[in-house]
């Protein structure tokens, strides 16, 4: 090899890392934090990462934003409260992210939730939907943490407005699971309840892996309970049904949204699942433009169930695309003022978001965005009757 | 009325399976001294090959989170039950070659961590072939709740009872009657004695680990119906059934099976009154039986002349 020859390959060589590195400065970088492979909720952060991508591939095909492009940057947390927090200071301070989206578990979200606080970096959530996430540290605090999910209280709302309007409604029970997120979900309940002047006559427990529930059953059935809210997750809520149909008690049942799960659906069987009624962001009946959507990520999703995350974190990107074009800067401050005033609606795949946050809201999505869903025919479709018909948004108020 | 036939039946079903299992725990203890802290797992092990057996005779092979109905026809379920009863034994017998009987009779406690720790092995190799979905498998006898007196019960719960009645009649048969039995009772007595008298210590003591593991195997497919198939399911089981045996006396397998109803009872009857309360009482119960009759309750009154 000539010394010539070589310095002509540095040359070369060096030029190409040159001009990639600028490619790689230019481009802005988004992160996804969650669980992608440890647990069954994994399909759901599947199905977010294959809506995040599908975002950066519409941004970036229409000229990227602040013309640069984005770039996604997966970290997966294996549902691990210490692996999450890890990936979070991973993903801002080494990767330099502008945000973070996911994650996919509730409980890693509130493991780190002040780490986004303390950096200034905004965090998205389009996934778990525990009330407390997007709640600010102290009243008044600077909070970076937003979302585009369901909430739980919002939820446990929407039930609680259900039972209240319903005129055959007379005796409304509580049934919880023992976990954390029975006992969240009981105390939404209670809260809600009081707040509504809805007195529960009976509450009752039971165990997660628990396969016999008619003790508890029985004890509702005796108070005269005609309408019960349940907070569990898919399986036992499956049991439940069950066990209704083993004491031939059949009250009104509406449910957490965990009766979406295939789990709920496997165990319940066909015509048992049909029971419960509970609320969801999209069901089977998609507009047309989640159908696009549907269609285009339909060959890639594991869980077809899980497709409302992918929705979600869609418009969680675009969202969060949006206010770095309002705040022409990826700095975390401007970019939240921007979140939290932003001018322009942003067309996304559940609606069309008119100033989706403020300094007070960090829910995008809302009760009255929900929709009444139950099982029909193996499918989740939309549920309507006389009662839904006529609720109205100021009937979700918390 | 019905209400407390309900609390009874569904009382009785559950503890059927804790009886089952329950009876494992008590063969290894009264032959080697010994638990295997691994029967949990072995029940969601047991599970799951059952689910391949159903599928593999059925024909089908991709992986499903449910077994389809017709898949379960009395003859596949009941050759899964055989088969699943078949390798969950001879994975006893591993267990007992290689973490068992390295500690036996050498004092120490060395064979809980081993045995725990075959149980870890046998629930990440369990993961890495079936993934960590649960699925549901269905029962033989269909999924229509019979009603008996006014009470609703569903024909699998029947047939888990009806098992663990048969299953455990033949074993008491078995260990009082014939040879074999008289052989596994005169280990329990003493191992040295025994071997003097020109019993075969070590094979009574794989024979043993076989059987309870065997059967805790079967008991996973018996189950699977009921609360689906899942490589986490088996622990719960075995804790609540090893409190069976405790309440009714380790030595005794009468009173382990005994035991197991009056859990499964027991707890029934405690959701009538306050369900959160139950691991309360369960628990609560376990303290005092071991500090007042620390055999357990049918541990004393059973002395047995071999």
């Amino acid at each position: 090899m000539t010394p010539h020859y070589t310095a002509l390959k540095a040359a070369l060589l060096g030029s190409a890392l040159a001009l990639s590195s600028a490619a790689y400065a230019q481009e802005i970088k988004i992160g996804f934090n969650g669980d992608l492979s440890a647990s069954p909720s994994a399909q759901s952060g599947q199905a977010g990462v294959l809506g995040i991508q599908a975002a950066i591939d519409d941004i970036n095909a229409a000229g990227g934003i602040l013309g640069r492009k984005l770039a996604l940057v997966v970290r997966d947390d294996l549902s691990q409260p210490p692996k999450s927090i890890q990936n979070m200071s991973d993903l801002i301070d080494n990767e330099k992210v502008v945000a973070v989206l996911g994650p996919t578990n509730s409980g890693n979200a509130l493991a780190w939730k002040h780490i986004p606080n303390q950096k200034k970096n905004p965090s998205i959530g389009c996934i778990g939907s525990a009330t407390d996430i997007t709640k600010p540290a102290s009243p008044g605090a600077e909070n970076y943490m937003y979302r585009v999910s369901m909430v739980d209280r919002a939820q446990v709302a929407g039930l609680i407005a259900y039972a209240k309007k319903n005129p055959a409604t007379k005796n409304v029970g509580f049934l919880v699971e023992t976990t954390g997120y029975g006992q969240g979900g009981l105390k939404d309940l209670q809260e809600l309840a009081e707040a509504k002047g809805l007195k529960p006559v009976a509450i009752e427990k039971f165990g997660v892996n628990d396969t016999d529930m008619t003790s508890q059953l029985n004890k509702m059935k005796a108070a005269g309970v005609d309408t019960v809210l349940v907070w569990a997750q898919g399986t036992p809520i499956g049991q439940l049904v069950r066990s209704m149909e083993k004491i031939n008690y059949f009250p009104v049942t509406l449910t957490s949204w965990s009766s979406d799960n295939a789990s709920f659906f496997d165990t319940a069987g066909k015509t048992l699942a049909e029971k419960p009624i509970f609320m969801r962001t999209i069901t089977e009946d998609r507009t047309p433009k989640q159908q696009q959507l549907y269609d285009r990520l339909a060959p890639k999703m594991a869980s077809k169930s899980a497709f409302s995350f992918a929705a979600h974190c869609y418009d969680a990107l675009m969202i969060t695309a949006a206010a770095i074009k309002q705040a022409g800067s990826t700095e975390g401050p401007k970019m939240r003022e921007a979140l939290e005033s932003l001018q322009a609606p942003v067309e996304g795949i559940m609606k069309t978001y008119n100033k989706p946050f403020s300094a007070t809201e960090h829910e995008a999505l809302t009760a009255a965005d929900y929709r009444w869903t139950h099982w029909k025919d193996g499918k989740l479709v939309t549920y309507s009757d006389d009662v839904v018909k006529t609720l109205q948004p100021s009937d979700f108020a918390q | 009325m019905d209400v407390y036939i309900q609390t009874l039946l569904s009382g009785l079903a559950v503890g059927g399976v804790y009886a089952l299992i329950a009876l494992g725990f008590s063969i290894t203890f009264t032959t080697t001294k010994t638990l295997n802290f691994a029967q949990g797992e072995f029940i969601s092990f047991g599970a799951f090959v059952g689910v391949t057996m159903l599928l593999l005779l059925s024909g089908l092979t991709s992986t499903v989170t449910a077994v389809p109905g017709e898949a379960a026809s009395a003859w596949r379920y009941s050759a899964a039950v055989i088969g699943a009863g078949v390798v969950a034994g001879f994975m006893g017998i591993l267990i007992f070659l290689l973490a068992v009987r390295p500690f036996a009779g050498k004092g120490g406690m060395n064979w809980v961590m081993s045995t725990l720790g075959f149980g870890v092995m046998l629930q990440s190799l369990g993961l890495a072939v079936w993934g960590p979905a649960p699925v549901m498998v269905p029962s033989p006898l269909g999924d229509d709740v019979l009603r008996i007196a006014g009470a609703g019960v569903r024909p699998q719960e029947l047939l888990v009872l009806a098992c663990a009645i048969l299953i455990m009649v033949a074993l008491d048969l078995v260990m009082r009657r014939s040879r074999i039995g008289k052989a596994m009772m005169a280990v329990a007595h003493s191992p040295q004695t025994a071997s003097l008298m020109g019993i075969n210590v070590t094979l009574v003591m794989i024979g043993a680990f076989a059987l309870s593991s065997g059967l805790a195997g079967v008991a996973g497919v018996l189950i699977a119906p009921i609360a689906s198939a899942s490589l986490f399911m088996g622990m719960g089981f075995a804790l609540k059934a090893f409190s069976g045996a405790i309440i009714g006396g380790l030595s005794n397998p009468r009173g382990c099976i005994y035991g197991g109803f009056i859990l499964g009872v027991l707890e029934s009857a405690v959701g009538l009154w306050q369900a959160q309360w139950r691991e309360i009482v369960v628990f609560g119960l376990i303290i005092l039986v071991l500090a007042f009759r620390p055999a357990g309750l049918f541990g004393r009154t059973a002395v047995d002349k071999v």
